[in-house]
């Protein structure tokens, strides 16, 4: 198993590099962009990120845990406040929403910790620092024996430099 | 430090230059604005010692006006937060590109306005030390806390919006830290190392990180409705004459976006000038900032035209009288500060020339902060001053140590964003980049 980097300069050129390799039959790939792009992410074709499913998650029970809290502890202290029951859903409402935010945002970022950070945390030892500055980078996972065919296609898409990993 | 010379950077990495350029080593002048920020905030620590240990007397609060400057300054700096998340929430959700290169300034804003907002209640308890009291917890006394009153709904509200603001300002700073990381060779790259939490930009990254942006602003947007509804809601719950109406949430909301949009430029213009942000912070920003305080002024001057109707309309003399006294009575001359800052003064912005001639701008903003914080403190109180019986009417006048406070709330919104301009990117680098890449700039350059 061999890694090769591709670096490229804008993300029009690295995703239509990446949509050349996968045409090509190499689909384990990564990349290194310095800006959000549509157009790599669609290249990539995974999907919508499982983020969302933390963040519906977060919500409901934000929402379900405003009102249980709410009400459970209107009855444990029961008292009657303004000729109102004792648990009064109106007013709760606001503590229902706002708990359903605070935990739909918590969990977010927790998804995008758990998905972006911590099972990405190994990296193919391709990064440089310039891929936060103006370079993009492509890597392409492949066969010792594909290694030369990887190249090939990578200086086609218009990659300045091509090289294979080193320790990867 | 020199200015930017091109207008527009040439290439994607003189972002980088450019912006982590502020990150340079400090110059003795703003050492010494610090150090002064710094002594303004140890004043008020000195103000709120002494009222610790005298007890509230000390403060102006007297019966009838238990809520005075402190209430007011919390309910102005929460305003003051909220350009920060309409920013970057809701003008996200709108594409509005324009918002990229001064999000991270208002987002910063946001985050040590609400800091500084929460102070208030905690300091307006008078017994700090029992502000858990606010807080629904087990305890041997059985006792829970009345979610019932909009006083509870403002301890969540305020306290999911400063989480929440956090968070979105973390998540927005994350790929600039690693290009700081990436930049610096000192101690620092520890620091963004750590912070950028092993950020790389790989595929899978962006697309969660895209993702969580996207959703945590689904979330910031109806948050930041709800949050100055619920403060609001402190006063319209209630059946104070002048305070008992249905219009103070919009209205509250309009007003907390024109003062923080008012602060945003006057925090931004010094500070673009100072860090030589010109080829980023362009005249198109301000043009923009401009048209909204000018609509969110419009909605305010309609809300006080509104109160004024339906105090004459509901026919309610209490209501009649309160807004009589508002406008002629004791506090007449806060009410026309109010009116002249908040009506008046934006009026010459419908001018583009106006929107675009920043010294000018820049004051009327400062005029703007002024009336909007006078709007708070004419609501609190001419209300509470002159409720339904004469022989309970009052006059608050704001004691030495509340105003002491009141500075030190400018000196540590103000500290805190200075570090943070030496300590982090000011503008998202990330964002402007991608306008960059996109060709986005003005005149097509790219």
């Amino acid at each position: 198993m061999a890694s090769v980097l591709g670096v490229l300069t804008d993300p029009h050129a690295t995703a239509s590099a990446i949509r050349k390799l996968r045409g090509a039959g190499f689909t384990d790939l990564d990349s290194y962009s310095p800006i959000p792009s549509h157009e790599i992410e669609e290249a990539m074709d995974r999907g919508p990120s499982r983020v969302r499913t933390w963040t519906l998650i977060g919500c409901l029970v934000g929402v379900t845990l405003g009102f249980l809290m709410t009400i459970w502890m209107s009855y444990d202290y029961p008292i009657i406040v303004g000729g109102k029951p004792y648990a009064s859903i109106p007013p709760y409402t606001v503590i229902g929403f706002e708990l359903n935010i605070l935990f739909g945002g918590v969990l977010t970022v927790l998804g995008l910790m758990f998905h972006g950070m911590f099972l990405n945390r190994v990296d193919s030892g391709a990064y440089r620092p310039n891929f936060s500055g103006d370079q993009f980078g492509c890597v392409v996972n492949c066969g010792a024996n594909d290694v030369e065919r990887v190249e090939k296609l990578l200086r086609e898409s218009g990659c300045t430099e091509v090289r294979v990993v080193e320790g990867a | 430090m020199a200015a930017i010379t091109e207008p527009i950077p040439a290439t994607a990495d003189q972002y980088n230059d450019d912006i982590l350029r502020v990150l340079a080593p400090p110059s003795p002048l703003y050492v010494i604005t610090v150090l002064l920020l710094a002594g303004m905030v140890g004043a008020g620590v000195a103000a709120l010692a002494y009222q610790t240990y005298w007890g509230m007397g000390v403060a102006g609060l007297q019966n009838p006006v238990f809520w005075g400057v402190y209430i007011t300054t919390f309910v102005f700096w929460v305003g003051i937060a909220h350009a920060g998340t309409l920013i970057s929430a809701i003008l996200f959700l709108f594409r509005a590109k324009w918002r990229n290169a001064i999000n991270r300034g208002a987002e910063a804003m946001t985050v040590f306005a609400v800091m500084t907002a929460a102070l208030f209640p905690l300091i307006h308890i008078g017994r700090i030390w029992k502000f858990y009291f606010m807080i629904p917890y087990p305890n041997q006394r059985g006792l829970w806390t009345n979610f019932k009153s909009p006083l509870e709904w403002d301890v969540f509200a305020v306290n999911t919006y400063a989480t929440i603001s956090i968070l979105f300002f973390f998540v927005g700073l994350i790929p600039d830290l690693a290009a700081a990381r990436d930049r610096v060779s000192d101690w620092r790259r520890y620091l963004y190392g750590a912070l950028a939490l092993g950020w790389r930009g790989t595929a899978e990254q962006w697309r969660a990180h895209s993702r969580a942006v996207l959703h945590l602003s689904g979330l910031a947007t109806p948050l930041v409705l709800s949050v100055h509804s619920v403060v609001s809601w402190d006063f319209a719950m209630s059946v104070v004459p002048g305070w008992h109406t249905t219009i103070f949430a919009p209205y509250f909301v309009a007003g907390a976006i024109f003062s923080g949009m008012a602060m945003v430029v006057t925090v931004m213009v010094p500070v673009r000038k100072a860090f030589g942000l010109e080829g980023y912070i362009r005249m198109e920003h301000f043009d923009n900032m401009g048209k909204f305080i000018v609509l969110t002024s419009t909605i305010v001057g309609y809300a006080y035209a509104v109160e004024y109707f339906m105090a004459w309309y509901s026919a309610n003399p209490y209501e009649q009288m309160s807004f009589w006294h508002r406008a002629f009575g004791d506090y007449w001359w806060a009410t026309w500060i109010m009116i002249s800052c908040n009506v008046v003064v934006p009026l010459p912005l419908w001018i583009k020339k106006v929107r675009l001639n920043i010294p000018f701008f820049w004051v009327l903003t400062i005029f703007i902060n002024i009336g909007m914080w006078f709007e708070r403190y004419v609501i609190i109180t001419t209300g509470l001053s002159h409720e339904y019986s004469p022989a309970a009417w009052g006059y608050y006048t704001p004691s030495w140590v509340e105003l002491t406070i009141l500075a030190a709330s400018f000196g540590f919104f103000l500290m805190f964003f200075l570090i943070f301009l030496r300590m982090f990117p000011i503008i998202a680098i990330q964002e402007v980049k991608e306008l960059h890449y996109e060709g986005h700039h003005e005149g097509g350059a790219h």
